[in-house]
């Protein structure tokens, strides 16, 4: 049996002054796989996120990915594990402001040290795939709030990372437009074999994925 | 540089441009400091150069005298070996030792006199003579320098051609004064030099020693080096066998020494107000940094290591320095131009003639190696006020970055 893409065993992050955004929380996510985690705000749903994608640091417990642990306290490996397995996708869709939807997609390349030529090819076969190919030269500020995070669904995409972890894509759009996200999010689960770890407070939203994680208090529920 | 740099220098650039107004204001700050820095030091070197030129055309610069020097307190005499060795040095075209004493006339006139072999006199000195000529080898001929001859005349009627005595006082065994009248003949007067020698009456050397100059040594040695460029390395030779160098390249070197002082004291002035440039690109960099606290966050999550945010924020910085040292270069020549034009007239106006020289010269002289220095100065000024706006921005913590709404 092959090893999951990612399995944190009892993690917890605790912050100084006793607030436990983490408390022994185990899960594991099998390549491929669309994974929904839903809770309210404050349950602790980002802080996995953003310690899964190697941005933050548990206090407590492990991280194991493609069965390798990851070593919190090594910056440049939690670097090269970024560029390399992770693509984020954020509620406020964080694009650079300065930069056009097409530059804003190789963005993450500059550092993987690609050659312009090829970060140029990618990011227009992304652009095309998310239904943008129209817009690669228009700045975020030209953009919808939909269009934009497709743009930043397509950043997620480009340094070929196996996962990627998304919270609360639909935050700030509308139901329409967050339907859109999540039935791209899943096409690109199913042709792309990308393995997704989606947070949201929507149920209704979270019935795309494929198994749907609850969290509450620092928890797994369900 | 590689590719990835030349385009966090894009990156630089166009981050740059959406803040036009304050990037505007911090170049400004760096280009008045370059601007203000080449104008003092193109304003110190072109003076110099006026200095060192005036000295140059109205002086016989490349006549040196060697006098005795000193060397670990021991006086070191001017010998018949050290005169060889100065007339063998390297750039030397003709040497004379020389010989000088004081005589007075009978009129109670005081006259310097320098004893010099009558090749010597026409081989170092070149003189012009404005009446008669020189004097031949082994007679009683002197020649005068211009204002001992119109003195001479005005006040005791001696006149070319005319025997004079001159008188030379020592004192015997008891201290009384002994004078000792010996009568020459004057056959020559030389062209106002603008120097010593216009003062000065020349005979011929073994005249003076016979009057009893020189004590058995030479006073010194005349020496004519073959051009202006050779005239510090002759001096520097006469130093080397021992002798102390005198002329009117001292001249040079005590306008040199000034003017290093005077430019250095400028510039460290003007350095001020590029430091205060450098304190605003700090300034505007830790703005900077603090306002796009998210988008450094957003390039962390997606794979930028601390080396590569570091290198962004640097790449601006240099952007910065590159536009304030090209600004502040073209500030400072524009500054020297102004002075040029409109300073060389008003020094005319003030001090006369003597400046007239000005009014067609520069007095702020630009010189490429300035203007390279000034732009490097910026670029490393900016890249150093940088340096902790940018290791603050490597630093920051990705979740928190993101997190922050900026």
């Amino acid at each position: 049996m092959t090893s999951p893409i990612l399995e944190a065993r009892a993690l917890s992050r605790h912050y100084p002054g006793g607030v436990r955004a983490l408390e022994g929380v185990d899960l594991r996510i099998e390549r491929g796989e669309f994974v929904s985690i839903i809770g309210r705000s404050g349950s602790g749903k980002s802080t996995l996120l953003n310690i899964v994608g190697g941005l933050d640091s548990p206090t407590g417990g492990s991280v194991a990915v493609n069965g390798t642990p990851l070593d919190f306290s090594d910056r440049r490996a939690l670097i090269s594990f970024r560029r390399e397995m992770v693509g984020f996708v954020f509620q406020q869709f964080n694009l650079i402001p300065s930069l056009t939807a097409r530059e804003n997609v190789e963005y993450p390349l500059l550092f993987n040290y690609r050659p312009p030529a090829e970060r140029q090819e990618k990011a227009n076969a992304l652009l095309a795939m998310v239904g943008l190919d129209g817009r690669a030269s228009h700045y975020p500020g030209q953009l919808s709030g939909g269009e934009q995070q497709r743009v930043a669904i397509a950043r997620a995409l480009v340094a070929d990372s196996p996962l990627v972890l998304a919270d609360e894509p639909t935050g700030n759009l509308d139901s329409a437009t967050s339907e859109g996200i999540f039935s791209l999010l899943q096409r690109l689960n199913r042709e792309r074999r990308v393995t997704l770890l989606v947070v949201t407070h929507e149920r209704e939203l979270a019935s795309y994925a494929d198994r749907t994680v609850e969290m509450r208090d620092g928890r797994v529920v369900a | 540089m590689n590719s990835r740099l030349a385009e966090f220098f894009q990156l630089a650039v166009r981050q740059l441009f959406r803040r036009k107004f304050r990037v505007i204001l911090t170049v400004a700050g760096i280009a008045i400091g370059v601007a203000a820095l080449v104008g003092t030091v193109a304003l110190g070197e072109g003076i110099r150069t006026q200095a060192v030129d005036a000295i140059r055309t109205q002086s016989d610069l490349t006549l040196i005298e060697a006098l005795p020097g000193v060397e670990g307190n021991v006086l070191q005499l001017v010998t018949p070996t050290r005169a060889a060795a100065a007339a063998n040095l390297p750039g030397v075209a003709a040497s004379a030792p020389v010989v000088r004493g004081t005589f007075a006339t009978r009129g109670q006139t005081y006259v310097q006199v320098i004893g010099v072999p009558a090749d010597g006199l026409e081989g170092v000195l070149h003189p012009a003579y404005l009446r008669g000529s020189g004097f031949s080898p082994g007679s009683n001929e002197v020649v005068f320098g211009a204002a001992l001859g119109e003195k001479l005349q005005r006040y005791e009627g001696v006149r070319i051609g005319d025997p004079l005595v001159i008188i030379r006082r020592s004192y015997d065994a008891q201290g009384r004064p002994v004078d000792e009248e010996t009568t020459v003949v004057p056959v020559g007067v030389m062209e106002e030099r603008g120097d010593a020698y216009d003062q000065l009456l020349l005979m011929d050397l073994d005249l003076a020693v016979r009057l009893g100059e020189g004590d058995g040594g030479y006073s010194g040695i005349l020496i004519r080096a073959e051009g202006p460029d050779r005239v510090f390395s002759v001096a520097e030779g006469v130093r080397g066998i021992g002798l102390s160098p005198r002329g009117s390249f001292e001249q040079i070197e005590a306008v040199n020494r000034m003017m290093d002082m005077v430019v250095i004291f400028l510039g460290i002035f003007a350095g001020l107000s590029l430091l205060v440039g450098g304190l605003m690109i700090a300034s505007t960099m830790i703005t900077s940094v603090y306002e796009r606290t998210r988008e450094i966050g957003i390039a962390m999550a997606v794979g930028a290591s601390e080396g590569d945010v570091m290198e962004m924020i640097l790449a601006e910085c240099a952007v910065l320095g590159v536009i304030g040292g090209v600004g502040g270069d073209l500030l400072g020549v524009l500054f020297a131009a102004v002075l040029n034009v409109l300073g060389g007239p008003f020094l005319a106006s003030r001090f006369g003639d003597a400046f007239a020289g000005l009014l067609d010269s520069e007095i702020a002289l630009v010189t490429w190696p300035l203007l390279a220095a000034g732009l490097l100065l910026a670029v490393v000024l900016s890249l150093l006020a940088g340096l902790y706006p940018a290791w603050k921005a490597s630093r920051l913590n990705p979740v928190e970055a993101i997190r922050s709404g900026r």
